[in-house]
């Protein structure tokens, strides 16, 4: 049994060290993931066992380069590490930094010392290049530091053990280091810091210099502090971000000579593996072509992989709604667990093994070094779009769920190519539009082959595509106009060097991002499920037992099977309910479009999931039971428009149709994640109706010019 | 002054100051510091980010925060 203890440590680090692998090593695979309160930014937490069984909180801190933030992420971690009470504050930090980067990694360290924290200074050997000879002493920076300076490779599983034993010394005897500066105020703004430091009583003077850089956005500080910081700069000449680059500037010139006494990394000339790989892979013509390339791998393997498990979640829903069907007792309630809940899990569940395996590769994709290689290439290209380079993670994710795709805009750091990213992300087709894709098209699309080797449906599909991928260029360039943003925008990043994915932390991205679906989309889904569950099983009055009756009447002068008569009550129930009248109440609104109350219905449908479409099509169309051979494209393509003899779905109505589903925002689910990721009502509701009206005019068109 | 964008893809410079701004610290902090030597290694596919090398590693910057960065130009 391991006791619970209130001991915190902290795994800090700069960007790209190899602290979230460290931290995968101590943790193991109890982590948590959760936000930090008041912002959608990920906390990764998780449980650390000592040898003496003591169980301590790890909490793997956002990377970080300084104390002085760029990005909302940033910020956090700077909200907490001056601010004794804040619930997240460690007690210990472990601090993370690449061997071979010692230079710039160090500089976070200088300055978590001079805030006063007890640190062991972990060198990692992150992507240690074979051969590089490296000639190590850590005395010197242990003395600089007055910290513990151990020397790792989480890769190779070098000093592992060392560091386990180290932090659990720690932990049983803390030592309090006697307050130990590096960094010297300089003359000029000694006054200014000293008084500040006073007059909050803090305990250290950094700590004063952090609250004068930040009095305005720090959230510890109450507005009596934020008053009196204001009137003891007002009257000195402190200047904010001067100070911070000779603060800077100060601490690099100081610790130079200590960098070059503890690793020597003898220099070479020859080309690395990385610069040879790059000159190929981001070359200005070569790179977006392999990028396409890889791309078009990522979807196919997306949709030849997911196949047989789809295959068999759906398959098993099937088996288990029939199953219970045949064995509960005939009452509503079995009816709403075999037509409302089951379907609305299932159509949460056969969506995981494509987004398990779309995250698969990205997290490859991550993890080798590859994916700021494409925030590199397309930066330029996003921009004139009001997005940036790191938008291209959310569109390639939005091809398989546009859920996860709004929770990795995250990473942007400017809110407004953030938001653009997250309002045009549902406009690429996602995984729910393609069944719907699949049966329309039929309608429209002879499957012959153009130019010798090319399937037409396949064309069209592609076009589908092309068309969503379109409207978010259109409508994040308008975007980029309406929203208004102070916040500069900046794609300064490093190209860390390729190395080979640790397959822990592949494993773990591909875990939190299928459990953040499930725990995103999950709920809402089953939740609107039964809501339409109700209102088809349900009407107002008498009107579903009469609908009944008239089947029955119809089904005896026709001598229809049993199989046959069943459907046609069914039909006829689901134009008499709350959804089939809602159905006919929306019908004038969208004959325009040249669709009537049943597609109508779909419509409504819809809103559960995009493929329920295909579903309720079967319903309404009375099919899908037993002996029916006809199939429900069949179905739907002998519907003639009634009043005329024309076909319902002919090529106008069925491509206004699939036009309107590429652009429609359809789906509940996308809009409780804008709801959470952007923390107000406004944009989820800007989204659906700017979403609403592309499709309204764009089935228009297509109704009128097919 | 020479900036950084003002190098052709295989040029080297070396860095001589940088504009104070709010890009400042990060550049900073990312390394790029006073006397680093920077080298220009390919422009981006739309021309508007550069593909530099600084010391021993790789980095990428946009045009606009190249341009507050000055160099002189090492052959």
């Amino acid at each position: 049994m391991s006791i619970k203890t209130n001991f915190r440590i902290g795994i800090i680090g700069n960007p790209n060290s190899g602290k979230s692998s460290l931290f995968n090593f101590l943790t193991g695979l109890k982590q948590d993931v959760s936000n930090f309160p008041g912002v959608t930014i990920d906390k990764r937490s998780g449980t650390y066992i000592t040898k003496s069984n003591q169980e301590i909180e790890l909490i793997d801190l956002p990377g970080t380069y300084s104390v002085f933030p760029n990005s909302i992420e940033e910020k956090i971690v700077i909200n907490i590490l001056t601010n004794e009470s804040n619930p997240f504050y460690p007690d210990l930090i472990v601090y993370v930094a690449d061997i071979t980067q010692l230079e710039r990694h160090l500089l976070f360290a200088t300055q978590l010392i001079d805030l006063g924290f007890p640190m062991i200074f972990v060198l990692n050997m992150a992507d240690l290049v074979e051969g590089k000879v490296l000639n190590i002493n850590t005395s010197v920076l242990s003395d600089y530091l007055q910290s513990v300076v151990l020397v790792t490779s989480v890769r190779n599983g070098i000093n592992l053990i060392t560091l386990a034993e180290s932090i659990d010394d720690n932990v049983t005897n803390l030592r309090i280091r006697p307050e130990h500066k590096i960094y010297e105020l300089p003359q000029k703004e000694k006054d200014t810091i000293l008084r500040i430091k006073e007059q909050l009583n803090l305990k250290s003077t950094y700590l004063a210099k952090l609250d004068a850089h930040h009095y305005q956005w720090l959230s510890h500080l109450t507005n009596n502090q934020k008053t009196l910081i204001t009137g003891i700069i007002g009257k000195t000449s402190f200047i904010d971000i001067r100070s911070q680059v000779e603060e800077i500037m100060e601490r690099y010139r100081d610790y130079g000579p200590i960098v070059k006494q503890t690793v020597s990394i003898p220099y070479n000339a020859n080309k690395t593996a990385t610069d040879k790989i790059d000159k190929w892979i981001t070359n200005r013509f070569f790179g977006p072509i392999f990028f396409f390339a890889i791309m078009l791998f990522v979807f196919q393997s997306i949709f030849n992989w997911a196949k047989v498990p789809m295959d068999i979640i759906e398959k098993s829903f099937v088996y288990a709604s029939s199953h219970l069907n045949d064995t509960l007792p005939a009452s509503w309630f079995s009816d709403l667990i075999t037509n409302g809940l089951l379907p609305g899990l299932a159509g949460v569940l056969v969506f995981i093994p494509q987004i398990a395996i779309l995250f698969f590769l990205i997290a490859i994709l991550e993890e080798t070094g590859y994916m700021s290689r494409v925030v590199y290439m397309f930066d330029g290209l996003l921009q004139k779009f009001g997005m940036n380079g790191r938008s291209m993670v959310s569109l390639i994710s939005s091809a398989a769920c546009a859920i996860p795709a709004i929770m990795s805009a995250r990473t942007i750091s400017n809110p407004k190519e953030r938001l653009i990213t997250i309002m045009v992300s549902p406009l690429i087709s996602c995984s729910a539009r393609l069944p719907v894709y699949a049966v329309l098209i039929g309608f429209v699309v002879p499957s012959t082959t153009v130019f010798g080797f090319l399937n037409a449906q396949g064309l069209a599909f592609m076009g589908l595509y092309l068309l969503g991928i379109l409207a978010v260029l259109v409508s994040g360039y308008i975007f980029k106009f309406i929203i208004k943003s102070e916040s500069p925008s900046f794609l300064m990043m490093e190209l860390p060097n390729y190395k080979p994915p640790l397959w822990k932390n592949v494993f773990i991205t591909v875990k939190e991002k299928v459990f953040s679906f499930i725990g995103g989309a999950g709920k809402i889904i089953v939740f609107i499920s039964i809501i339409l569950w109700f209102l088809a099983s349900f009407g107002p009055g008498n009107s579903l037992k009469n609908a009944e009756k008239s089947a029955s009447v119809l089904s005896d002068s026709l001598r229809l099977s049993q199989s046959e008569r069943n459907n046609l009550i069914a039909a006829y129930r689901l134009e008499e309910s709350y959804i089939g009248k809602s159905g006919k109440l929306i019908e004038p609104l969208i004959s325009p479009l040249g669709f009537d109350w049943k597609i109508g219905i779909a419509i409504i449908t819809s809103f559960a999931a995009r493929e329920v479409f295909v579903g309720t099509m079967s319903t309404i169309y009375s099919i899908g039971s037993d002996n029916d051979t006809k199939t429900v494209r069949e179905k739907m393509a002998d519907e003639i428009r009634p009043g005329t003899n024309q076909k319902l779905y002919d090529v106008k109505t069925s491509m206004a149709l699939l036009v309107f589903y590429v652009f429609a925002m359809q789906c509940m689910s996308t809009l409780a994640i804008t709801k959470k990721e952007t923390n107000s009502w406004k944009w989820p509701i800007v989204q659906f109706l700017f979403m609403g009206a592309l499709a309204y005019m764009g089935s228009y068109l297509a109704y009128h010019i097919f | 002054m020479d900036t950084l964008s003002s190098l052709m893809p295989g040029e080297a410079g070396m860095v001589v100051s940088i504009d104070l701004g709010s890009f400042t610290c990060k550049l900073l902090s990312l390394g790029i510091l006073p006397k680093s030597r920077v080298i220009m290694v390919r422009r981006s596919p739309f021309g508007d980010a550069y593909y530099i090398k600084i010391e021993n590693y790789q980095m990428a910057v946009r045009k606009s925060e190249a341009d507050t960065i000055f160099i002189r130009k090492l052959l």
